[in-house]
Formats: structure tokens, C-alpha cells, sequence
């Protein structure tokens, strides 16, 4: 009950809407931002929202460690969940522990194989069987086209959906010509959905610059209150 | 000799299993002089090193009981606690870092940060302790110190800056680089016992100069005056070192060193580090509650003039008697005074005061301030206050963890029985978390703790050190009950046998309240129960809690509101409430819908990257919920929280899967509801037990 409350009520519905059956199993999606912007809590929120979807969420986290992840599931599921009844919470908390699963990699050991024998460790023995998987701190400047293709077929053979997220910088102004800064400019391409970030005097907006899927309203203003980092519609 | 308080350091070391804390002890007190040759661990000698006093310890090689030692290194006085590294004896480390100032914690240059590490740094931060990290163990095959500094920022959160850059590593360790006087320096003589300073090598000085860098960077940000001196280049020694112990202090910067004990190399400067950087006993704020302004927080002064309040903090049953380790935090000790243990008001007299090193002592006349001190023949429990007769106070209670697992044990002769009581009396007063009762229907010797490994060494304790043999039973988790909806009540106890009779009427309800808790609320109005009656039906609502309906558990997570109810004028009586409001409870509490709870723990399993599949199938069998991986370089770290009741008899299967090459670490996480089908099991064989009766 006080799932499908948050479900309906998820900002998020602009990606995927509450009747998702049109949408594909596979989705490759990617949050673009300078540092600070958020990413981490949108990728959560993303999460979260799956899992209150029914789905299993592997949160692949690179370079930061297993308490900080922790923590954002922690903040960011208070923030949803509030003003509910404790009992509700209590029970809704059990059920997200055990629909989701953190995996830290140091930034020099993340691969695709890694992630792969990881998956499979998971997924041949019955332990968990991700619906989705979201990979925060991908180095992009070092990630090359055909590691992320790779990516991607390893995806789509495993029937998830991925989302990323990825750091612009400002002094790198490159973009591609669907309007995907740097450092994704040139693999852009692979990305079904792009949500880019930017700071403006009242919050931080969230903008659909990419959608192929047809599932998402891109039209739907959102933004990133600064205080919680919670998605809300404008 | 009299020491300033401003010379006083009182640290702990703590660290991983195996990290070399013990090794590293030995040294601190050879070079300080308390002892006058170095034993190691496993030495070859059979001596055993001499922070490792119980037999028991020598034999596996670890450190189960902290021992404390005092020390003196360069006109100031140092008190050791060593601490025990299992995470099943945390309450021993907790105790420890209660009464200590500041810490050493000792990470290993091969294996880094590990799961225990990680703990006892949280335990650390619980008690604001003020620490330093030494990376020992500089001299092994694959040491990486700069990897391990890394890592105490990462998995610690800790704002490590190196003081010290490593010459040489692995075999070819040869001594450090101090990056605050930019010196070389070498520890010489068959112990490393002469120190000898030179320029830094050639090869090393670029990096040793990065590095100062960063020190200066960091510790700039705790003094003005070192970041203008810094931005001008002309930093001083006394400068940075201020700095330093500033951020130190205030828990927001942890100097690295860096060495090996077992190599000798790196403990002097170490000691050193330990005088400028960890705080005083006046530097740290104390506080106390006040037992005669309703236990209002009062902070202790370090006069030692002031009168006296000091904390016991760990027993020992000694060759002499009882042990008692107390740590003054205001005022004095003097032998001959009378002094006040506040719990019970007893008053005992200061026959003996000893400072001890390991297991042999020195007799003291006094203890002023900041001392840590044995004092003989006192009978106390740990964790009780004593006081000047004076003033009334006590230290604020230590967090004690509840036990989650219990083992009956059955001497096998009269003599072990009588040897049998003697121990557990010895261990309940040592060891809050250590608890015994006999279990009343089966007439059995129950011990209960905080794990497996906790109950074993009692029970070897028992055998070694009181010729105590007993048979132990199975291991059994500590079960608890709870609600988890309202229910009313309204139950009339009524007895009439000849004289007067018993009458008493409780009504009202119970509802589930969180975990752990329970709470009596009286919600009469016009006397419908008289007031002297109240407390009566608390008090049965209270012996109700001691053994739910479901499976003997304890019953928690309980508030219980009485409304309404009967008095009779000649039959009411306490008992009679009593028993109205046991009835009431009963009445109530099976219409609430009541759960089985289970305790929960938090497991990390650390082992090869290779055995992670292996590791997370084993957890996963265990009814556990994998939290997440940890991937380091080539091992990785699982963390999974599992019902206690799976991990009996884990540590062997571990073993054989990972070819002994994984461990594993538990800690109590929570309790939550055990699954239906588990719980009817243990439900049913509760009755079973029961109905045999």
C-alpha cells in the first residue's frame, strides 16, 4: 500500500510511468553533472524508485565505500518515507534491505569483466538477481567507447537496466550535437535516456536532453530542492 | 615520583587481531625501561611477551585481557592499556577506551584497514578518542604504507597525514624520514635502542618533501600562525607540532607513523609522537552525575586537590586477592583514605595502591588526577564509582550491550562445582556482558555473552584457572518477545480460602512500543484502583515481562495502560494486584498478536577477492541479508546481516571454503521478528520442554 503511495507520488514518474509494460527491460541512462550537483542522489532516487516498483537494485559504487552508499540509502529513504507511520517504515526498511545490494570497486579495479564474474557470483547461486543496476563514478575521461559498449551488451543479455553517472567539468565545453556534454560527447550514442544537471539561481534543474525510449515526458520541469536533494516537480 | 598532570598520557592500543599491538607493547617497554628483554608472542623462548599474562593468551597467541602498564618515557608518565582485538571482547576494548585519553591504533602495512579496525575506530569515535595511527609491520613482504594512510581515510573517515615517510620497505626497511624536522632517522644497536639521525637520502628527498607539503597543508588548517610561517616558509618545529596536536585533539586530524615492531623500528619516535599529539588528562573534559541534584551532569576539575571520583574499571582475581583498576578523574587517592563506592554507599578503606606493570606491581602511596592505578582487596563490581565521602557522584553509565547467546554448563564433580561458582562470580564481576543465572525449571547453569569465542575462553578460563571441569551444552541464542498490535484487557483476580481473600480487577490494554523498552502507564481516574495498588500492578505487569507465552523469552517493546479496575475493601491487597495484572498481561498479550524476536548481527567476512563467491553462497544459506561488497586490491570484504542462530559453528565452515584464508567478525546488530515457520519450530519445542516438566 504505502508503496504503490510512493510510487504514484515519485517525481521520478517523467521516466517511467507508473504503467511501465510499454517500456523496455533495458535501459541505458545517464546522469550528467558538474561535482556537487547531485548525481549520487539522483542515482539513489532512481534506485529507491525501483525498488518500491518491485524491483532488485545493485548499486555498483566506485571509488566510494560501502558506509557512504549506505548512508545516502539511508538519507535520501527518510526523505521518502516521511510523515508515514513508523510500523509502515519499519517494514518498508526491511523490504529495501532486502531488495537492494551495494558493491564498492576501487577506481583502478572496476571493469567489465569484474562486474561480470560479480553478476554471475549473484545470479548462478540464487543470492540476488539485479532488475537494476546503477554504477555512481564511472570515470568517463578514462572510460573508452568499447568498454561501454560492452557494458551494454552485458546489460541487455542480462535484461537490466543501467543507469550511470558521469562528472562534467567546466572548463571542458565540448558537447555533441544532441546537446551530451563532455566527457560523454562522443558516446552519447549509447545512452537511451540523458539527464543533465545544472545549477540555477533557484535550485538545480533536472532536464531530459535525451529520451529514445518513449518513456519519459521530458517536458515535465524538475528540480533538486538543495536542502534534502530530493527530485520535486515545478 | 610526583608527575605534573601536564606529563601524564593515558592510551590504549587497539587494533586488528594479529596487527602486532602485543609485539609493539613489548617494545614501548623495553625502551621505557620497565622490562629488560624483548619476548615475543610466540617467541621461542616460552616466556610469552609480558602483556599477555593469562596462560590461556600465551597458548593462542592473543591478547584476551587487557592488562595495564605504566610506563615513563622522557619525564612523562605513560599508563598502557592493551586491548583485546576479538570483537567478541568489544566490551574490554569499550571499557578500555572509557578511561583512556587518547589511542594508538596499529594497522598492519600489508593487510591495512581491516574489519576489526573499523570497529574499534567507531568505538573510538563513540568516546571521542583522540588517536594516531602507527602502519606496523613495515618489514613484511607487500608492505604499502601509503595505501594503508589511504585507507584510514577512506574506510575510516579519518583525516590521516603522514608524519613520517618509510626508508626503505619490505626487507630492505631501514628507518624513517621525520617530516617535521626533515631528518633520517635509524634505530641502531642489536634492539633498534640508538637512535641516529642523518640527512634524508638522496632518493627520498623529492618525495619527503611532497609530503611535508601535504603535512604542512593540513595542519595549517589548525593554526593561523603555521599557515602565514608555512605561506613564508619558515615553519618551526614547536609550530607544526602545535598545530598538529590541536587538530589531534579535536579529533579532526590523525597522524600517521610508521615502522615495525618486530624489527625495532619506528617505537621511539613513536613514544614520542604519543607526547606531543595525544592529550593530557586535563585536556580532556570528564563529566559525572550528580546522585544529589536528581543526576544532573557535572564536569570533573583535574585538581588533585579536589575531592575524589574515580571509576573501577577492570577487575582481576591476582594471586593477592582482588585487583581493582581504577582511574582517578578528579581529586586524589591516598593509601589509608576512606573512600565511597557510590552504587551501594559502602565505604572501603585504601589498604594497598599499586601501579602495575603487567603481573608485577610497584606500591604506591597516592594516585593523583589522570592516574590509573590497582587498588588490592576491594570488592566492587566494574564500572562502579568511588568517591570522596564528601560529595555523591557517579561516572555516567557505560554502554553495556545485552548478551545474545547463551550455553548451559554442568560441573562434572563436586569439587569442579564449588570451583564451578567461584569463577562465574569472578568473571560476572569483571565482565558486565558476561552473565550467569540458573534457570529455574531445569535446574541448569546458564552463562550467557556476546558470542561463541566469548563463552569459550570462560569456560577454558574456568578449567585452566580454577581446575573447574565442566560439560557445555548447546549453544542457545537469547530469544525475546514482543507485540505487535494493541489489545485490551479487563481480568478480576479473585481467591477466597478461608479468611481474608485476595480480590483485585486490572483493566486498560497493551501496545507495542519500540524494542527493548517497556513502559507502565496509569491512565485511572477517580481511584478506581487506590494508589497504593499502582505500583503493585506494575510490578505484575514487570514479572509477566520475565517469560513470554510464546517460548519463555523476555518479553520487550511493551507499553501497558491500565484504565480502569476494582479494589475491595478487605480483600485487595499488593499480591493480589500483582497477580491481577500478571493475569491481565496474560489475558492481553496472546490477543496481541505476539512475535518471536531474534538477535540479528552484523557480519563482515574479509578474506581474498577469489573466495567471494564462495563467501557471499555460505552467508546467503544462513538466512542472511547480503548488505554489500567491499573490493579492495585483492581482497574483498562481505557484509551481510544474519540471525545468530545461523552462525553457530560459521568460523569452521569459513575456514575450510576459503582455505583458512578468510575471518570473520560479528557484531549484535538488532533484534527483529524470526520467520513464522522458524519461530513455530522453537515455540513447539519450548512447549514440548514445557509439558515434560
Amino acid at each position: 500500500m504505502l508503496k504503490e503511495e510512493l510510487v504514484k507520488k515519485n517525481p521520478l514518474r517523467v521516466l517511467h510511468p507508473a504503467q511501465g509494460d510499454a517500456c523496455p527491460d533495458y535501459r541505458m541512462g545517464l546522469v550528467i553533472a558538474r561535482a556537487g550537483l547531485g548525481k549520487t542522489a539522483i542515482l539513489v532516487q532512481i534506485a529507491l524508485d525501483s525498488i518500491m516498483r518491485g524491483q532488485k537494485v545493485l548499486h555498483v559504487s566506485i571509488g566510494q565505500s560501502l558506509e557512504k552508499a549506505k548512508a545516502w540509502y539511508d538519507d535520501i529513504f527518510r526523505h521518502l518515507v516521511e510523515g508515514q507511520s513508523s510500523e509502515k517504515v519499519v517494514a518498508l526498511d526491511e523490504d529495501v534491505l532486502r531488495s537492494r545490494m551495494i558493491m564498492t570497486f576501487k577506481e583502478s579495479s572496476f571493469s567489465r569483466p569484474k562486474l561480470e564474474e560479480r553478476l554471475n557470483d549473484l545470479v548462478y547461486q540464487n543470492i540476488f538477481r539485479p532488475d537494476c543496476v546503477v554504477v555512481d563514478g564511472l570515470d568517463f575521461t578514462a572510460a573508452d567507447r568499447d568498454s561501454l559498449l560492452d557494458l551494454r551488451e552485458l546489460m541487455v543479455a542480462m535484461n537490466v537496466q543501467v543507469w550511470f553517472s558521469a562528472l562534467s567539468h567546466r572548463d571542458d565545453t565540448r558537447v555533441s550535437t544532441d546537446g551530451i556534454p563532455a566527457p560523454c560527447h562522443e558516446v552519447g550514442d549509447l545512452f537511451d535516456t540523458v539527464i543533465l544537471l545544472q545549477a540555477e539561481q533557484q535550485g538545480i534543474r533536472l532536464e531530459i536532453i535525451k529520451d529514445t525510449t518513449g518513456c519519459a515526458s521530458p517536458e515535465v520541469a524538475l528540480m533538486l530542492d538543495p536542502s534534502t536533494m530530493m527530485v520535486k516537480a515545478v | 615520583m610526583k608527575k605534573k598532570i601536564e606529563n601524564v598520557r593515558n592510551i590504549g592500543i587497539s587494533a586488528h587481531i594479529d596487527s602486532g599491538k602485543t609485539t609493539l607493547t613489548e617494545r614501548v617497554l623495553f625502551y621505557t625501561q620497565r622490562i629488560h628483554a624483548i619476548h615475543e608472542v610466540r617467541g621461542k623462548d616460552g616466556v610469552g611477551a609480558t602483556m599477555d599474562s593469562m596462560e590461556l593468551e600465551r597458548e593462542r597467541g592473543i591478547t584476551i585481557q587487557s592488562a595495564a602498564t605504566y610506563c615513563s618515557w622522557k619525564d612523562y608518565t605513560i599508563n598502557i592499556i592493551d586491548t583485546p582485538g576479538h570483537v567478541d571482547f568489544t566490551i574490554e576494548v569499550e571499557r578500555a577506551l572509557r578511561v583512556l585519553d587518547g589511542a594508538v591504533l596499529i594497522l598492519c602495512s600489508v593487510g591495512g584497514v581491516q574489519s576489526q579496525s573499523i570497529t574499534v575506530n567507531r568505538q573510538m569515535t563513540r568516546y571521542k578518542v583522540p588517536r594516531i595511527a602507527f602502519i606496523n609491520k613495515c618489514d613484511r613482504t607487500g608492505a604499502n604504507p601509503y595505501r594503508v594512510a589511504q585507507q584510514i581515510r577512506d574506510k575510516l573517515g579519518l583525516n590521516a597525514v603522514m608524519l613520517q615517510l618509510p626508508i626503505g620497505l619490505e626487507s630492505d626497511l631501514k628507518g624513517v624520514v621525520d617530516l617535521i624536522t626533515m631528518k633520517a632517522i635509524y634505530f641502531e644497536g642489536d634492539q633498534g635502542e640508538t637512535i641516529r639521525e642523518a640527512e634524508i637520502p638522496a632518493d627520498l628527498l623529492s618525495e619527503a618533501e611532497a609530503k611535508r607539503e601535504e603535512l604542512l597543508d593540513a595542519a595549517s588548517m589548525f593554526s593561523d600562525e603555521l599557515m602565514e610561517a608555512a605561506l613564508e616558509g619558515t615553519p618551526t618545529e614547536e609550530m607544526i607540532r602545535a598545530a598538529i596536536r590541536k587538530g589531534t585533539l579535536s579529533l579532526d586530524l590523525a597522524p600517521v607513523l610508521v615502522g615495525s615492531a618486530y624489527k625495532n623500528k619506528g617505537i621511539q619516535t613513536l613514544l614520542d609522537a604519543v607526547l606531543h599529539y595525544l592529550p593530557a588528562p586535563n585536556d580532556v573534559e570528564n563529566t559525572a552525575l550528580d546522585l544529589n541534584d536528581n543526576e544532573k551532569e557535572i564536569v570533573l576539575n583535574t585538581d588533585p586537590a579536589a575531592p575524589l571520583v574515580s571509576l573501577a574499571f577492570k577487575l582481576e582475581d591476582g594471586r593477592y586477592g582482588q585487583l581493582t583498576y581504577v582511574r582517578t578523574y578528579q581529586g586524589s587517592v591516598i593509601k589509608g583514605d576512606t573512600i565511597v563506592n557510590s552504587r551501594n554507599g559502602k565505604k572501603v578503606k585504601v589498604g594497598r595502591l599499586c601501579r602495575m606493570h603487567a603481573d608485577q606491581m610497584e606500591d604506591i602511596d597516592g594516585a593523583g588526577p589522570g592516574d590509573i592505578v590497582a587498588l588490592f582487596g576491594i570488592d566492587c563490581a566494574s564500572g562502579d564509582t568511588f568517591t570522596a565521602s564528601e560529595i555523591s557522584v557517579s561516572m555516567s553509565s557505560m554502554h553495556v550491550p545485552a548478551p545474545v547467546i547463551s550455553l548451559s554448563i554442568l560441573p562434572v564433580d563436586n569439587k569442579s562445582q564449588g570451583n564451578m561458582s567461584k569463577a562465574l562470580n569472578r568473571f560476572t564481576k569483571e565482565d558486565p556482558t558476561f552473565k550467569t543465572f540458573v534457570d529455574p525449571e531445569t535446574n541448569e547453569t546458564i552463562i550467557s555473552g556476546m558470542g561463541e569465542l566469548h563463552l569459550d575462553v570462560y569456560v577454558e578460563r574456568m578449567k585452566r584457572e580454577y581446575k573447574a571441569e565442566v560439560q557445555v551444552g548447546q549453544p542457545r541464542v537469547a530469544y525475546r518477545e514482543t507485540i505487535t498490535q494493541r489489545a485490551e484487557f479487563n481480568y478480576t483476580h479473585r481467591k477466597q480460602s478461608g479468611g481474608s481473600g485476595q480480590y483485585g480487577r486490572v483493566a486498560g490494554y497493551l501496545e507495542p512500543m519500540e524494542e527493548g523498552v517497556f513502559e507502565f502507564v496509569d491512565k485511572i481516574v477517580g481511584g478506581a484502583i487506590p494508589r497504593e495498588f499502582i505500583s503493585s500492578c506494575d510490578k505484575g505487569f514487570q514479572k509477566s515481562l520475565e517469560k513470554g507465552n510464546l517460548a519463555g523469552a523476555p518479553v520487550t517493546g511493551v507499553r501497558a495502560v491500565i484504565t480502569d479496575g476494582a479494589a475491595h475493601a478487605v480483600d485487595s491487597s499488593d499480591i493480589a494486584f500483582q497477580l491481577a495484572a500478571i493475569g491481565a498481561f496474560k489475558e492481553g498479550y496472546m490477543k496481541a498478536s505476539p512475535v518471536l524476536m531474534e538477535p540479528i548481527m552484523k557480519v563482515a567476512v574479509e578474506g581474498p577477492t577469489e573466495f567471494q563467491g564462495a563467501v557471499m553462497g555460505s552467508l546467503n544459506q544462513r538466512r542472511g541479508i547480503i548488505v554489500g561488497t567491499m573490493e579492495e586490491s585483492n581482497y574483498t570484504v562481505v557484509e551481510a546481516e544474519i540471525p545468530l542462530a545461523e552462525m553457530f559453528g560459521y568460523s569452521t565452515v569459513l575456514r575450510s571454503l576459503t582455505q583458512g584464508k578468510a575471518e570473520f567478525t560479528m557484531e549484535f546488530s538488532a533484534y527483529k521478528p524470526v520467520p513464522k515457520n522458524i519461530a513455530e519450530g522453537v515455540i513447539k519445542a519450548y512447549q514440548t520442554e514445557k509439558s515434560k516438566k
